[in-house]
């Protein structure tokens, strides 16, 4: 029996309404830190608890204590600040965060929820980082004359948080760069920076990025120095196969496969995801081909997320036994 | 010389000014208040953008957009033929805006922005211009399911806002700009652009102005300066090539100088500003050139935003020697 097919999600998880409500509180004002970090708790331990009774393999944390992906991280980052409100679409507004000065690493940022999390389970959890393309594309730079040096500054800080997570005991770490599918004709300047943000690893590395993006720069792209691509498919696994087919897909490297589209409302049923599943198999053997939804949950609601996770481990469980893996 | 801007406002100031049309919309979605009442807020922060821009400097101003869902949606979802669709990433910004989709024949039923036009100009202490978002842009923005040609669509949208133009015409608008921030990454449709150009000033008798910025106008100048407008603005920040441009060939028309960064919140300095503009509009009469941010202001935090145009508008006084 051939073992595979390890599901997994790429990151983000919905914040339960308590949650939402409690984080509004603390920013006006209104809730302590220390009662925000209990909630942020509780529902860590509702979505571990959730992704252990549905099966999944390589758990996350849900990222309870982010709101988003960079301004996180800017919030703790010396040389970085949450900037003023800015329209991201509709009535939607966020603190685009500035790059004030040099980007310094002074402490961990994830750690201690990576750490609560993995205690709450024996499955291993995986860490999650936002990428120095990324989080230097999606804010305002003030403290560095050109991109590139933000950039690279930044990816020295990423490698210091990744080390932290591996020293204590991350398996997988996944370091995410969704900005590149603005500006493809920085994929050097993103693979170098990849570099310096892995450099040192021995845990299992990832990054979660656009399909697309992966497409249009292939094969550049399998030089990103990471074990695994979770590629955000968007319906497009056929391309994807005949690219694959066509260009070959390096022995060491593997694929997250994005089977159910985060975007929708609509729960896949467990034929399509079957499929999707096949599909991937088609180019890839079971233990390169890692099963997960096509990008972090946290648009979805709460029932959305546990349903749509929920066909996923039907659909593996089936194509399985069909298959005889283990 | 002009100080002025290249089309929308931030819509809601930082604490601990309150973000009054950011929370009357959620009111009106709660449904606590009424379309009525999300106007006059609306009309509010209207007279407060055209009240900062007065107050930084500027010597003409815009509404700020403050109504603008987006670039696309105010304008297109009043026209026949056209729905709005999902989320779609604005160019290479991380703003989304609402995709129009075509399902029949485009076509002009009213005036969208007069009455936005007319608000504006009875209440701002400065000249204001009408800015729309230009044809081939918006044609190449939605989704066309019903000419199946992006000429055929942007020709239709060119002459629905032609109509739109004579309207703000006849409510006194006397320069009307069109912003078209899309042809400069489709260059080889120039041919096509330039006679859905034609179309969209057909008759009209004000100056009107077009907007090229997100990128440079290389390979399309100086042919650029044979286009139906008064006036031409010009992205300087991520179109930095454009400089050697207006040096290979006399700039015959109203220039617009894009030189301030409109998509960081770094803040040129006066000087720096007054020696931009000069090095850039040698050759230009002074009273022809336009100097604004380099986009849109929506980007940028509002308090950031009114910043870098108080300091745009002391470098151009500096620039005409008004300051030293």
């Amino acid at each position: 029996m051939t073992k595979g097919l390890i599901t997994t999600t790429v990151g983000s998880f919905p914040k339960p309404p308590y949650l939402q409500k409690a984080r509004n509180q603390f920013s006006a004002g209104k809730l302590s830190r220390e009662e925000l970090d209990e909630l942020e708790r509780q529902a860590t331990r509702e979505v571990i608890a959730l992704q252990e009774e549905i099966g999944i393999d390589i758990l996350v944390d849900g990222e309870m204590a982010r709101g988003d992906m960079v301004v996180f991280f800017a919030e703790q980052l010396e040389g970085m600040e949450a900037g003023g409100l800015v329209r991201s679409y509709g009535n939607r507004y966020y603190h685009k965060p500035v790059v004030k000065g040099r980007v310094r690493w002074t402490a961990p940022m994830t750690v201690d929820m990576w750490r609560y999390a993995q205690s709450l389970t024996d499955k291993p959890v995986k860490g999650v980082l936002t990428g120095p393309y990324t989080m230097v594309e999606w804010s305002f730079v003030e403290g560095y004359d050109d991109f590139r040096s933000a950039v690279l500054e930044m990816a020295r800080a990423v490698n210091y948080e990744a080390l932290e997570l591996e020293r204590a005991g991350a398996p997988f770490i996944q370091i995410d760069e969704p900005a590149l599918s603005t500006r493809l004709e920085d994929i050097d300047l993103a693979i170098e920076a990849m570099g310096i943000a892995t450099e040192g690893l021995n845990a299992q590395t990832a990054t979660h990025i656009c399909y697309g993006d992966f497409v249009s720069a292939y094969p550049r792209f399998l030089d990103m120095p990471v074990k695994q691509f979770d590629l955000e498919m968007a319906n497009s696994s056929h391309d994807l196969v005949e690219l694959l087919k066509t260009k070959g897909f390096p022995e060491d490297k593997e694929i997250a496969w994005g089977v159910v589209d985060v975007h929708s409302h609509e729960i896949e049923t467990v034929d399509q995801v079957v499929a999707e599943i096949k599909r991937g198999l088609e180019v890839l053997p079971p233990e390169r081909l890692y099963i997960d939804p096509d990008c972090g949950l946290k648009t979805r609601t709460w029932d959305e997320s546990a349903d749509k996770l929920r066909v996923i481990a039907q659909a593996v469980a089936q194509v399985k036994s069909e298959l005889g893996i283990e | 010389m002009f100080a002025t801007v290249v089309g929308s406002y931030p819509k809601v100031p930082n604490r601990p000014r309150p973000a009054r049309l950011r929370n009357a919309i959620n009111k009106l979605d709660r449904g606590a208040i009424t379309q009525a009442e999300l106007d006059t807020v609306a009309d509010e922060v209207t007279i407060e953008a055209l009240e900062e821009q007065a107050a930084a400097g500027l010597d003409l101003v815009t509404d700020g957009q403050i109504r603008w869902e987006d670039e696309q949606t105010y304008f297109a979802r009043e026209l026949a033929g056209i729905s709005i669709n999902g989320l779609i990433r604005w160019f290479d910004t991380n703003m989304y805006y609402r995709q129009p989709v075509v399902e029949g024949a485009v076509s002009w039923q009213k005036p969208v922005t007069v009455r936005d036009y007319s608000f504006a100009a009875e209440h701002s202490a400065k000249p204001v211009k009408p800015v729309l978002t230009g044809p081939y842009t918006l044609a190449r923005l939605s989704v066309d399911k019903h000419y199946h040609d992006n000429e055929s669509l942007a020709l239709a949208l060119a002459e629905a806002l032609n109509q739109e133009a004579k309207a703000l015409e006849e409510a006194g608008a006397t320069l009307i700009q069109f912003n078209e921030p899309a042809i400069l990454k489709q260059k080889d449709d120039f041919a096509s652009f330039a006679a859905i150009c034609r179309r969209l000033v057909d008759g009209l008798t004000a100056e009107t102005s077009l907007y090229l910025y997100f990128g440079d106008a290389e390979g399309i100048y100086p042919q650029l300066l044979e286009l139906p407008f008064d006036l031409i603005g010009l992205d300087f920040v991520m179109g930095a090539a454009n400089e050697a441009l207006l040096r290979s060939a006399p700039f015959t028309k109203k220039l617009g100088l894009g030189i301030i960064d409109a998509r960081n919140t770094r803040l040129e300095s006066p000087e720096q500003i007054a020696e931009r503009i000069r090095s850039l509009s040698d050759g230009v009469d002074p009273e022809n050139v336009h100097v604004s941010p380099s986009a849109g202001l929506e980007f940028l935090p509002r308090e950031v935003a009114q910043e870098k145009l108080r300091l745009l508008a002391e470098g151009v006084r500096k620039a005409e020697g008004v300051l030293v």
